[in-house]
Formats: structure tokens, sequence, C-alpha cells
């Protein structure tokens, strides 16, 4: 029985892999073929996404198992690129030297360059590397071992050029992509203005057209721009007038701006926290002359550019998180294994050893998360992976710090010196819950793009239950009876067309238990809430959260399903994390789903608005203080 | 039950103190007569008197005893009121109270009349200005004998013992507690030395710090006891505190000043502050300029016992057919929807907000306060305001200015007034005085020229 299981399991692995392959946009020619191939097994349109589903309660099981893979020529060419890099990291890079300097030396920048690590994912055509995704989020693990190398590398090419590689017409391709690829030109990517980062209505930049109409003016200034004070290119969005349907309206436009146009200006680089190598600094525009083919896209199309720029970039820090707690858990292991306390080495408390499941834990969940996410984004069409791609970064921005702050804690006191690298990488990951869309703002577009989609499919079912239409409510109740008396419904990830191993066949039932009742709680939200649910940000964020873990779940399950039926090393351990943080997950899950399930005054959230608003009112700390009396 | 009982009581108490006071004038006066008598004697009288407590009431006090009184004046005590008006003849001060109390205390050993002058003490002391001193509260109880009142059987215990003294007591407190004074360690061990742990001044003592420290603190926006003397620092404060927004600005516009111009004649230039919040601003920029805006005022503010005024810059509420709703722009938030695009409503059962009635008020975009609430110089207001607000070149202004309290406060400072209207008349700003009833359209464009110059 569980011999056929793995021979299905088996066959449907390798049929993505060859999925896959296409994928990647050097192959081209094969692409179309093998596009028609998929198409004749797939039924339903490409635009749907595994984790919007979840919010009506449906598994697509379809879409995430079994679990991404990569040709072997594929695989061997990565490892051929893995090991230089792997060398020169660990060789030439001296981050405690960045870190100190607050800059990358120069030569670091050209081994970089020569790496070819500036052009990872710019078509070969245009002198790049040409790498897929998931390829991307390989060597992402490897460049995030120094946080500053990380950043600037991602501002360059994650953000930098990835408006005109996405978005760019060939003429831009062909004069800008082969530099930039090359690191020969820096690119970065110019959007934030001292309003605010995700509110379009602050950009004040302007772009006004010249007298004579060949070129644009450029006045404005940017903040926070990564690689601000290096780049030679830039993408930069900035208000322009066009005429929409014989109205004039403010758009807003992305521009390729070369700093040789001349009036660019970039400010003092900001001392920051961590991640000091990075370059971060303002940059002013003064009557910049931009030639009109410097437009990217449509003039007053650069929102949906910079949208899709920033969706597209977020996937590969779950990779670079499990990179980093990689690294950390072999650093801080050494020291646990050989320092001795009361006639013990430290991995003997239990305490210890927590800590290193926790790490453990969270490296195999993000690496699980990321390389679906990527994979599924490397399948032919355009996929939108947005969603995904938010819960990989919010996930393992999160997880990342946790984890670098309880490697710190092994090492103690230690820990907290400089002699250590261990305050460097609590310091540079303490970005990631902040920058390429602060977690807080990615719950809300988790949970809010969720929230749209299963609202246009569920708002006539809950139209007829408010108008009382007695089959409607008859058909949800009777629904109920039936979970409440036969189990949760069978969502199919076990049994007869079962996708899951069935070592984790407990893990699987707690997900689809979830599933289905996450289902439920979505309908039960919107019956409550309506649209207004956009105003009710605690719920938005338990809503995000649980999907989270529902995805979470989904990869690791998808993930140690392959191992074990190919018989991967060590796919025992793999399953024993999987179990573990599926029990974990599943606790969480529940427990956020019934306070979703309540209203506010019982589940805190009234309570936690009205703490805060009576702080936020006074502006600060109102309670007396203990030792104060009043007679 | 109980409850009516003790008011019972207390009205007894109240008749005895009334008719032992007239007996104790009476016997005032026996001891002023009496003072060449030993001692001895003396106190045999005062105890005669102190047990029957009827015979003074036929007896009014002889007209002599005010003259005999003029010439020993520490002796003789007849009316406490009396006392103190002589003790403080120019002067009522706390040191000058506190001598009167000594005066009291040293005259006597056994406090004869103590009741009484505690009486007429505490009918004194807002005179004094001292109904809010703790210490001089303390100081009153202090006349009380000690030990002489407290219950040392169970019988006395049982029965009210010495009523009027411990009336007189709760008497104390009662002022203390509506004068919102809180008692402290020194009142309790001074009434637990004179009347005793389970008194009646006690429990008043109880009940009052049982609720004194939850009330100390109820009201949100205290007002400090000591209000800023300078009438800027006043202005500050009390418009900070109508304002109620922590992001407003205070802004002086004219600091008061005495000048002297070339004629010899005395200026005055009032105090000109004025408040505006980042909000209010916003508001005033969005306001129509065809509709008027509006200065009113005075407003009264009481703080404690003080009142100021102030004036408002308001516009009316604007008519729900002028009200545009901001459109809904797709492309405004970069990372998430603002809006969804649904058509599902909030459910009944989650509407957490009650059904209010909600009248509309106009805005407020600013408000000032001054000493001297001509139109002049709120148009001097309303050109300082304008340096922010540009708005205000382009929309009429009108003063409505309430003119009755405007009277009342300007009676004093009429001669000042003149001379500053006559200033500004040479600033070529506004030539009409504030007193008129009528209100005035003030030509906008006029003023703007005028800041250009």
């Amino acid at each position: 029985m569980m011999n056929v299981n793995r021979f299905v399991v088996l066959s449907k692995a390798f049929g993505v892999g060859n999925r896959l392959l296409a994928g990647r946009a050097r192959h081209v020619g094969r692409e179309a073929t093998l596009l028609q191939l998929r198409r004749s097994f797939k039924t339903h349109s490409r635009n749907l996404a595994y984790a919007k589903d979840l919010f009506l309660g449906q598994l697509n099981k379809a879409e995430v198992f079994p679990y991404p893979e990569i040709s072997n020529e594929e695989l061997e060419e990565l490892k051929q690129f893995v090991a230089p890099v792997d060398k020169f990291f660990s060789e030439e890079v001296d981050s405690a030297k960045i870190d100190r300097e607050a800059r990358i030396p120069p030569e670091t920048l050209n081994g970089l360059k020569e790496l070819g690590l500036f052009g990872i994912m710019v078509p070969e055509e245009y002198g790049g590397l040409g790498l897929s995704n998931t390829m991307y989020a390989r060597l992402a693990e490897i460049t995030s071992l120094d946080g500053s190398i990380a950043v600037t590398l991602a501002a360059h090419q994650a953000i930098g050029l990835k408006g005109i590689l996405i978005a760019g017409n060939e003429a831009q391709k062909q004069k800008y992509l082969p530099k930039l690829a090359s690191g020969e030109h820096i690119a970065a990517f110019c959007l934030t203005e001292p309003g605010s980062g995700s509110d379009a209505a602050s950009i004040q930049t302007r772009a006004t057209l010249s007298e004579d109409g060949k070129h644009y003016l450029l006045n404005g200034s940017k903040i926070w721009i990564s690689n601000g004070g290096m780049a030679d290119i830039m993408t930069v969005f900035a208000r322009t007038h066009v005429d929409v349907d014989g109205e004039k309206k403010d758009k807003i436009s992305a521009f390729i701006v070369e700093r040789a146009f001349g009036g660019i200006t970039s400010g003092k680089p900001e001392d920051k926290l961590g991640i000091r190598g990075s370059n971060t600094c303002e940059v002013s525009f003064d009557n910049v002359p931009v030639p009109l083919e410097n437009v990217i896209g449509e003039v007053g199309g650069g929102f949906k550019i910079a949208m899709n720029i920033l969706n597209s970039g977020r996937f590969s820090m779950g990779s670079s998180s499990a990179g980093m707690i990689k690294k950390l858990i072999e650093l801080t292991s050494e020291y646990a294994a050989t320092r001795k306390q009361f006639d013990k080495s430290l991995s003997e408390f239990g305490m210890i050893q927590e800590k290193f499941a926790i790490m453990a834990i969270n490296a195999f969940v993000m690496e699980s998360m990321a390389y679906l996410t990527a994979g599924m984004m490397d399948r032919p069409g355009l996929p939108d992976c947005s969603l995904e791609a938010a819960m990989v970064k919010v996930f393992s921005s999160e997880g990342g710090w946790i984890c670098c702050s309880e490697a710190l804690q092994v090492l103690g006191g230690l820990g907290y010196t400089k002699n250590y690298p261990f305050e460097r990488y609590v310091r540079d990951c303490r970005i990631l819950p902040i920058f390429e869309g602060t977690n807080e703002i990615l719950r809300m577009y988790i949970a809010l793009t969720g929230m749209q989609y299963a609202g246009k499919v569920i708002t006539g079912k809950i139209k007829e239950m408010k108008k009382g239409n007695v089959s409607t409510i008859m058909g949800a109740i009777g629904q109920r009876l039936r979970t409440s008396i036969a189990g949760p419904a069978d969502l199919g990830l076990t049994g007869k067309d079962g996708v899951v191993h069935q070592s984790l066949t407990e893990s699987a039932k707690k997900l689809e238990q979830n599933v289905h009742l996450f289902g439920s709680t979505v309908e039960n939200l919107l019956y409550r809430y309506g649209k207004t649910i956009v105003d009710e940000q605690l719920i938005l964020k338990k809503v995000a959260d649980v999907l989270i873990n529902l995805y979470a779940m989904t990869a690791v399950l998808s993930r140690a399903s392959r191992s074990i039926s190919i018989g991967l090393r060590n796919h025992d351990h793999e399953v024993l994390l999987a179990n573990t943080f599926c029990t974990d997950a599943f606790f969480k899950n529940s427990y956020a789903m019934v306070q979703l399930q309540k209203h506010s005054p019982e589940n805190n959230d009234a309570s936690i608005k009205k703490i805060a608003k009576e702080v936020l009112d006074s502006r600060h700390y109102i309670c007396s203080h203990p030792l104060e009396r009043t007679y | 039950m109980k409850s009516t009982r003790c008011l019972l009581q207390l009205q007894r108490l109240r008749l005895l103190g009334q008719s032992g006071r007239s007996c104790v004038q009476f016997g005032a006066l026996l001891q002023s007569a009496s003072t060449s008598q030993p001692s001895v004697l003396q106190n045999k009288v005062l105890r005669h008197f102190h047990s029957s407590t009827s015979c003074g009431k036929n007896r009014s006090v002889p007209a002599t005893f005010v003259n005999e009184d003029k010439k020993k004046e520490d002796k003789s005590l007849a009316t406490y009121d009396d006392l103190f008006e002589r003790v403080a003849k120019e002067i009522k001060t706390k040191a000058t109270f506190n001598k009167v109390i000594d005066v009291f205390n040293k005259k006597d050993i056994r406090r004869r009349g103590h009741v009484e002058f505690i009486y007429a003490a505490l009918k004194k002391m807002p005179e004094f200005g001292v109904e809010g001193d703790i210490a001089v509260y303390n100081k009153l109880l202090d006349v009380f004998p000690k030990e002489v009142f407290v219950p040392k059987n169970y019988i006395q215990r049982m029965f009210n013992h010495y009523p009027r003294q411990q009336e007189c007591g709760v008497q104390v407190l009662e002022q203390m507690e509506n004068y919102g004074i809180m008692p402290n360690i020194e009142t309790k061990v001074l009434l637990i030395q004179i009347f005793g742990e389970k008194s009646h001044p006690i429990r008043k003592f109880q009940r009052i710090m049982y609720w004194f420290p939850k009330f100390k603190n109820i009201n949100p926006f205290p007002v400090p006891k000591q209000l800023p003397e300078d009438p800027v620092d006043m202005a500050r404060f009390s418009l900070s505190r109508i304002a109620g927004d922590l992001d407003a600005k205070v802004t002086v516009y004219q600091l008061p000043c005495t000048d002297v111009t070339e004629s010899g004649e005395e200026i005055t230039l009032p105090h000109i502050v004025g408040i505006q919040s980042p909000n209010q601003m916003e508001m005033l920029a969005k306001h129509n300029p065809n509709k008027p805006v509006f200065v009113e005022g005075p407003f009264p503010l009481w703080l404690r016992k003080t009142c100021v005024h102030y004036y408002i810059l308001r516009a009316d509420p604007t008519p729900p057919e002028e009200k545009k709703e901001e459109p809904y722009d797709p492309e405004r938030c970069l990372d998430f929807p603002l809006q969804l695009d649904l058509d599902l409503d909030r459910d009944l059962s989650e509407e957490e907000t009650f059904d209010v009635e909600d009248l509309e008020d106009g805005p407020v975009f600013a408000m000032c306060m001054t000493s001297k609430g001509d139109q002049a110089t709120l148009n001097q207001w309303i050109s300082g305001i304008q340096e922010n607000n540009p708005i205000l070149g382009e929309v009429p202004t009108l003063f409505r200015l309430d003119v009755g309290s405007q009277l009342l406060q300007g009676v004093a400072d009429t001669e000042s007034n003149h001379s500053n209207q006559s200033h500004d008349e040479t600033q070529g700003q506004e030539p009409q005085p504030g007193e008129e009833a009528e209100v005035i359209v003030d030509k906008q464009p006029r003023r703007s020229q005028g800041m250009k110059q």
C-alpha cells in the first residue's frame, strides 16, 4: 500500500519537475509546448492560487502537492554557481569590517560582480545569469550571510532593476540591462517619500513635460533609498499629468533615471542600527531631464508597476532567513557542545535544547515555504503568488528575529559582545520586519486580499441568509451538524487519493481541520462585518496569522512528504520537524479562530483598543506612580 | 431609621448649642466682672453655669459690656466675632487669625467657651483667607481641651457623651470637607485625644478619609491650585485647556506693554494670545471662501474663582448639499486595498455605537484671548493668523462681539482703549471702534494691503 502511494507521489513529483523546467525564461522555445501539456491536465484558471482558496475552506492540493522540484541539469548548474559563491562568502567577505566601517569594500563588490550576483535573474541574452526564482532563492541563502551585501544586492536586482525587467520595452532592456547585470551600473528603487511609505498620495515628486516636449523634468526628493549614494540607474516614481477621458489627472509614472542626466544629489548615508554596510540615503532631483523614451510602461501606469515590483521581490526573504539561521545553528551548536556548566555541557540542558529545536523548525519551515513559493512562481504563465510571497516574508522575518535572538541567548553575555557575530546578526535582521512592506502592512494585504476573494464568492449566500432564506440557513446548519457528528470534512490530503505521506497523516488531518474551520470563520466574519472589515485591523491580523500558519503547514507537509517518498537523507528528521510544527501551529490556529468567533468585548480586542486610545489621547503612560499617595 | 435618629439628635444638639451660647455670654460677663476673685470661686461659678443651661436665656448683655470690652481687650470674649475684628483690625491674615486663637488659648487654661469660639472662628475663616489651610483647622481643633470629652465607661460610651462638643468637632470637619481640605494625621491624633476612638468626630474623620482620596483625582482636567499670575501665561494656560489638542500651537501675537508716544500720550498695548492646531488650519484652508467666517466673543471661562474671556474664529456648518466626499482612489495604497469591493454591510449585531442624535455645529478655526476685546485688537489677531492661513485674505470676516460684557470689561481702561484705537488707525487698519453694536463687514483686501505695508 505504502509503496503504491509513494509511487503515485513520485510520478507526480516528476511531472511538476518537468513543468518547472518550462518555467525558466531561457527555455522559451519549449515553454509553449509544455504549457499546452500542462493545460491539458489543469482545469481551472491559472490565476487561482492556493492561498486564496483557503479563505473558502478549500484545500487546492494540486497547487502545492507534490513539492516543486528542479531538474537534474538545473541542479547541477545551480551547484556550480553555489560553490564559488559559498567560498567567496566564507573566505573573502569580512562582515565585521563591513559593519564597522559602514561600507562594502570595492574589492568585495568587484568579487560579487565577477560571480555574476548583480544579474542573477536577468536573462542571459542581456548578460545576466538568467536563473529562475527557485535558483535565485538558493543563492539568496548564501548572500544573506552578510546582511549589508544581501540588502545591496536585493535593492539592485529585486527592486532596482525589476521595473525594467518586467515592464520595460525591448529598447530599454537592451540599453540598460547588460550594464546592470554585470554590476557596472548599480540600480536603486526610488519610491518612498517623506510623507509615508505605502501611501501613494504622499508622492510629491513631479515630472513635468518640458516646453519642447522632448523630455520630462523631474523635481522632488526621495528618502531611505537603498544604494541611493552609489546607484547609476534609478527607477523613480513621480506624479505626471495625464489626460483621462479629457480630464486632467495626476497619475504616477515610472521613469528610468540615470545619474548622468545631472541634477541628482544624494544625501549623507543614514546611520543605521543594522545592515550598516548598505548605503541608504536621501536622493534629491532638481530639474533632472528625463527623455520620453525612459518612461517605463505607460505614462500614468506607475502605480501598477510599483505594486508588481514590490510584490515580486519578497519571496526570497524566506530562503535568506533560513540560510542565516542555518549558519547560526552551526555557530552556536559548537559553543553549546563545548561549554561546560556543572560538569555538563550546555547542550544537555533542556532550555538550551529547546532553542536549537526552535531554530531548526523555523529554518525548516522557512525553507519549505520559500521554495514552495519560488516553485509556484516558476511555473509557466503568470501565476500571481504575491499573497504567498507576502506570507513567506512575514513568517521568515519574524522567525528570523526570534532565532537570532535565541542564538545570541545561547551564548549569554558573550553573544552580547562584539567579539562574536551574533549581535550583528540580531541588528541586521531587525530590518526584515520593516522593509519591503512592514509586516503590519503585509498582514493587511494578506487578510484583505483573501477577504475580497472570498467575499466575491459568498456574498450571495450571506445575503440570502440575512434575508432569512430558510433553505440556505438550514443548509448551513446541516453542514455544521455534519461536521460536528462526522468530524471535519475530508479535504483529500490523506486516504485513497492522498498526497501526504502516511507518517504525516496526523498533521495533515490537523491542517484539514484548520482549513475547514478557517473557511467557516471567514464566512462568519464576512457575515458580521461585511466590507467594514477593512477597519477591523485586530481581526485582520489574526486572519493573516492563521493563513500564514496554514500555508506554512502546507509547505512542510508537502516538502516532508516528498523527502520521505524519494528517500532524501535524514527525511525522518524532516517528518519530525513537520509534525512538531504542525501540532504547534494547529494549537495557535485553533486559539486564534476561537478568538475570531467571539465578539470584540470577549476576545480582548475592545480592551486593547481602549487601552491604546487612553494612552494615545494623553500621549504618555497615564498610570500614577506606584509610590504616589493621595493623603 | 438610624439616620433619622441621627438627624433628630443633631437638631437637638443645635438647639442646645444656641441656648448654651447665650448662657456662656452671660458667663463671660460674669467672669469679667469678677476677675479679682480667687480662682477657686471662679471655678465654682463656671461649673455651676456649665450644668445649668437655662438661666442665661432671659438676660441680655448689658450695654456697658462693650465699653468694658474696649478697655480690657484680652480679657473679655463677649462675642467672639468681635474678638476677631479687634485683633485683626487692619489686616486679616493667617498670622492674625492664629494670633486670635493664641489669645483665646492663653486667656484661660480651662478654655471656657471654646465651643462658641470655634463656631465663631469657623465663620470668620473665609474672611481671613485661611479656609483652605489644614494647619489652621488643626490649630482650631487644638482649642478643645484634651481627654476631657473622652468617654471613660460603657455608659458614657453608650450615650452621646458631650454632644455639644462633639457636634462642634464635627462642624469643624464639615467645614474642611466643604472646602475640600483633606485632614492629616495630626487631625486624627487631635480628634482621638479630644473625643476618643469611637466618637462622632472620628467617625466623620473616617468617612472623609474614605471618600476624599477616591475623589481627589476624579477630575480628568484638574485646574492647578495656583493659577499663573502673568496674563500671557494665564491666556496660554487657558487656551490650551479649552483647545484640548496636544498639537495646538499657542502664538503670542502681542505682548502687553506700555509705550509713550512722541506727544507724551501713554499707550497700553493689550496682550493678544491665540491658539490654533494643524487640524484647524487644514479645515480653514478647505473653507469655502465665499462664506464668511465670524469672530465671536467674549465667552467666559471659569478657572476656580477666576473668570477669563476668550474669542473664537468660526464658520457656519457646511450645508449638506455642499459636502463632497473624497472619492475612493484605488491607486492610493501601494500595498493593500483600502476598501473592499463587496456588497455586504456590517451586521446589526456588530454595531457597537449608540444611536445618538448629533447636532452639527460649525467648525472653530482658532481661539484667542486678549485683555481688550475691541475690534481693532481682534483684527490684529486675525492678521496674525493670516500669516499661516493665507485663505483669510479671501474670506470675508464678520465681527460679532457681545457688547454688554465688553463694556463691563472695558470700564477700567477706557482711556487706554481710546489711545489704542487711534494707534490702530494710524497704522491704516480697521478704523471702526470695537464698541459698535452692529456686525461690521471687514474688507479683507484692505487688511492684506495693510499687511504688505
